[in-house]
């Protein structure tokens, strides 16, 4: 019929005789009016479709090509080839979290199944995250229902031992410290259909913070940067990750487990909390996860996941308040073992609120991480954290942004005062930040931290970032040496940020860390990180314990505290003791207080809190200058006698019978890791940018247009139906 | 009446427009694709002379690492730092994560299909492209081979000991939409620096004998 008709047209004779077919009203003329009509429509909606579809393209356009292969430096180009079910034969996870929670301290109980679904005898290897100030002193494998109870050991020690048992076709179970907040479970010589769970236990002090108790309970590891250039193989032993050891990062390979990539989530998690503090509660909420709560008395509430088990994707955080009059100024706690006395102080100093005069013009640096790791939600609530702050500073402070990946930039070449016009342009500036590229954080705090200027400023710095990098320890090097009269605060972004970057940077910084996990909260917890830049700090504090008592307490320099911070302390006494004198200086005011000892309440884990606390110094030590080999010593020494998991202790459980038969072999699997929430696999492993743009489209669709319009003209169709109306 | 022959006349100009409008986009990204690299050379020049991140103009946030030229097809391009979008519209772009250009491991450079890498599709094995690094030096690539991946299932591995080139461009070359998942990538691999005879008779520019 189409065809027809366009032949038609074809003839303007044959237009004559439409026209006095559509004069008198024929059918025939009447319906080609409609079928015209109805092709232009369609014609139109195609049209705007493909621009929908173009100006779609334009922003992908803008966004997928920031990626790289930031997982790896250089070589050649490899064909992935791995299937949809490429993970078939590695064992599957399921974890059960349960913690408790009483006074100062939580204790956790994480029991991790191991499920093998495949025929093969096979391996599991899985890499976890866990707060970076835990303790892990237990760990316990069970097989059906026996039970082997780990035992502590020096880290190559322990390796030996697991690897022995694993040849041997013994089921064991390691677990191994990488990184303080990060830890390895290794099961060996699970059968076909087994399931072999591996329990561990650990211990946190929680942070108490401007008059709230918080609790983070790390699920998901951000995959880690890893800078340098990679070291050949054969020298190291080399873990399961993604990553090359790297001159950089020695152990790169242990600290990067396989992320999955297939459809929907992995590794689910269930999640119990028994909260009992004693004292009545105004507030509890769970941040990012939806929670069933049960109260059973004052301050005891039974929490658990709303909505069952969940993917371990994202951190779980858990603030409560005490209510009004209730809020702790002062606890200790006290722990006697084998005729030594453990304490967990803590103590609060009043509130003072701002200086009365003038505060000091401050001079700020920020730094944001535009990294790919960044991207998705991350990037998002970093700009709006650091508008925010853009529009907190006052006319007579200085400021300049920093942003960096694999190169770093920065806003103005010297830092400038904060006026309008300034502020407009660093406004523009980081509206347009992007995430994509390395983390080389290095560079970007060299810039932040050199340069410092005139002392009439207070110089802030405050660095915004996931922290997803391999190479903390040197970074905290560099923040050492550099720091000079700067403080250095950081803003921990994302639903997986590094929490020990965050704590130890903000350490060295002599500055305080704070976590944004969702845009919502942008607000809320910039405001209290503000109230802490701009309230007075309390300084030089000093603890001293009463005459006759041996002491050996931790940290040994209390660091300065920020608006709403308490001092916490682990210490170690010969006696009882009598008494605690604390002291400090707050904007040149003295400040003391005294603690009666013997009115300590009985707790649990002091002992082992002390302990880290005190591994924790140690290797802190290395960063002043202390001789590596004799904090080894030191560290293991501590571990060994508290049962902890080190940088140089590992816990270890061998069943005793072997279990797999010689002839079979044994398959050894990394298990896979899901990408945390709101991030990108394209941006953080992505690999290729987009290559094609839309020129070619856009002059096709111009052309048909064009084309269109001469049809029409042509024919004058349209006017013949105004004609038609004129008569 | 009048109401009808303006909706008429609306309609067409809207087409007009909208037709103009579309042709000239299409035309400003090859405007734009051909005029960057004209500007780039200036960059370049202050590269050469040893100054670190000369951008082409002030606002720009990339600057010249290379000069890429592969006489059997007459091209001469200039290689930009990062591959993001707003880079790859003005000159093929390389990828931050992958080796500096002319350095040991394996270099990526991106470019669109339907501009600066449109002669991708007509490279050959053994053909001979060139890499001038801003100190001056100039490195020969052979081509190897060309392969066609998925994107999201490619990645790179580490191969520190030779100095590789990896060109990438989309597929397929005759697509009109863009945002394909499929890439072409033509690999090379660092040789002698021995002009290759054959090449005289390939119309190299830079190629003299005599």
């Amino acid at each position: 019929m189409f065809r027809t008709t366009r032949h038609r047209l074809g003839y303007r004779k044959k237009r004559e005789y439409f026209h006095d077919g559509y004069a008198s009203k024929s059918g025939i003329v009447v319906w080609l009016q409609r079928f015209v009509m109805v092709v232009l429509v369609i014609v139109l909606m195609v049209f705007l479709m493909l621009l929908g579809d173009v100006v779609h393209a334009d922003e992908n356009y803008q966004q997928l090509p920031q990626v790289n292969l930031q997982d790896v430096s250089e070589g050649s180009l490899l064909l992935r080839t791995g299937k949809p079910g490429m993970y078939q034969q590695v064992p599957i996870l399921h974890s059960d979290v349960d913690m408790r929670i009483s006074g100062m301290i939580m204790r956790a109980r994480i029991k991790q199944s191991f499920r093998n679904p495949g025929q093969e005898w096979v391996e599991g290897i899985y890499v976890f995250p866990l707060p970076d100030q835990a303790a892990v002193d237990h760990m316990r494998m069970h097989i059906g229902d026996r039970v082997i109870e780990g035992v502590i050991k020096e880290k190559q020690e322990a390796k030996r031992i697991y690897e022995q048992a694993r040849r041997e076709g013994k089921k064991a179970a390691l677990t191994e410290q990488e990184r303080p907040n990060m830890f390895t479970n290794s099961v060996a010589n699970i059968g076909p259909g087994e399931t072999v769970v591996v329990e561990i236990e650990y211990q946190q002090v929680l942070r108490y913070d401007q008059g709230k108790f918080g609790l983070r309970f790390p699920m998901a590891i951000t995959p880690r940067y890893i800078p340098g250039k990679p070291v050949s193989e054969n020298i190291t032993v080399t873990g399961t990750g993604w990553a090359k050891n790297t001159n950089q990062v020695p152990a790169a390979s242990r600290i990067t487990p396989p992320v999955y990539q297939g459809r929907g989530k992995i590794n689910p998690v269930s999640l119990r909390i028994e909260l009992d503090v004693g004292y009545p509660l105004l507030e509890v909420k769970s941040l990012y996860h939806r929670m069933a709560q049960r109260k059973h008395g004052v301050g005891q509430i039974t929490l658990t996941l709303a909505e069952g088990d969940v993917p371990a994707d994202r951190d779980f955080e858990l603030v409560w308040t005490p209510d009004v009059g209730h809020a702790p100024k002062a606890a200790l706690f006290s722990e006697k073992i084998k005729g030594e006395f453990y304490h967990l102080l803590m103590v609060l100093p009043p509130e003072q609120g701002a200086e009365g005069g003038q505060p000091m013009a401050r001079e700020v640096i920020y730094i944001i991480d535009t990294s790919g790791s960044m991207s998705g939600t991350s990037i998002e609530q970093a700009r709006r954290s650091l508008l925010m702050a853009l529009s907190r500073l006052r006319p007579r402070d200085r400021f300049n942004v920093i942003q960096f990946n694999s190169t770093t930039d920065l806003l103005f070449s010297q830092v400038r005062e904060a006026n309008q016009r300034n502020l407009r342009r660093a406004q523009r500036y980081v509206r347009d930040l992007d995430a994509n590229g390395g983390t080389e954080m290095a560079p970007a705090l060299t810039a932040a931290l050199k340069g410092q200027g005139e002392s009439q400023y207070v110089r802030q710095v405050i660095f915004l970032t996931d922290g997803s990098v391999g190479n903390e320890s040197a970074l905290f090097d560099l923040i050492k040496q550099h720091l000079g009269q700067s403080r250095l605060f950081t803003v921990g972004i994302g639903s997986a940020p590094n929490s020990y970057f965050m704590r130890k940077a903000a350490q060295y910084g002599r500055g305080t860390f704070t976590y944004i996990g969702d845009v919502r909260e942008v607000n809320e917890k910039m405001a209290a990180l503000f109230t802490k830049l701009e309230s007075p700090v309390m300084s030089d504090l000093d603890v001293q314990f009463s005459n006759g008592v041996q002491v050996e307490a931790w940290p040994k320099r209390v660091p300065d505290l920020y608006h709403g911070e308490p001092i916490i302390l682990a210490a170690k006494t010969s006696t009882a003791g009598e008494k605690v004198i604390i002291k400090g200086m707050r904007s040149l005011a003295p400040w003391q207080a005294t603690l009666n000892m013997t009115q300590g309440r009985s707790g649990e884990g002091i002992g082992v809190f002390w302990a880290r606390s005190k591994i924790a110094a140690l290797i802190d030590s290395v960063h002043e200058g202390a001789d590596k080999t004799k904090v080894r010593e030191e560290v293991i020494n501590v571990a060994l006698t508290h049962h902890l998991v080190s940088r140089y202790t590992s816990l270890v459980a061998v069943d005793v019978t072997p279990t797999r038969p010689q002839n079979a072999s044994l398959d050894s699997h990394a298990l896979p890791v899901n990408l945390p929430q709101g991030q990108n696999y394209q941006k953080i492993f992505g690999q290729l940018p987009q290559t094609a743009t839309p020129a070619e489209l856009h002059l096709l669709i111009g052309f048909v247009l064009l084309l269109l319009v001469w049809l029409i003209m042509h024919y004058r169709l349209f006017a013949r139906i105004t004609g038609e109306h004129d008569k | 009446m009048n109401r009808k022959r303006l909706g008429y006349v609306l309609l067409i100009a809207a087409l007009v427009i909208a037709g103009t409008w579309q042709i000239g986009q299409g035309l400003y990204i090859h405007a734009k694709a051909l005029l960057a690299q004209e500007l780039l050379e200036n960059a370049w020049l202050k590269t050469r002379n040893g100054e670190q991140r000369a951008t082409p103009w002030p606002w720009a946030d990339t600057w010249p690492v290379a000069r890429l030229s592969v006489p059997s097809q007459n091209i001469s391009l200039i290689v930009l730092a990062g591959d993001s979008g707003r880079t790859l519209a003005f000159g093929p772009g390389h990828n931050f994560g992958s080796a500096t250009l002319g350095e040991n491991g394996n270099s990526f450079v991106s470019g669109h299909r339907d501009t600066h890498f449109r002669f991708l599709e007509y490279l050959q094995p053994g053909d001979r492209v060139y890499v001038d690094t801003p100190q001056g030096q100039r490195k020969v690539y052979r081509i190897e081979q060309a392969s066609i991946v998925e994107a999201g299932e490619a990645w790179v591995e580490s191969e520190p000991q030779t100095s590789r080139l990896s060109l990438v461009t989309c597929y397929p070359f005759e697509s009109i939409v863009p945002g394909g998942s499929q890439r072409y990538i033509v690999s090379a691999v660092e040789v002698n620096p021995q002009p290759d005879q054959s090449e005289l008779f390939k119309g190299n520019p830079e190629y003299n004998p005599f």
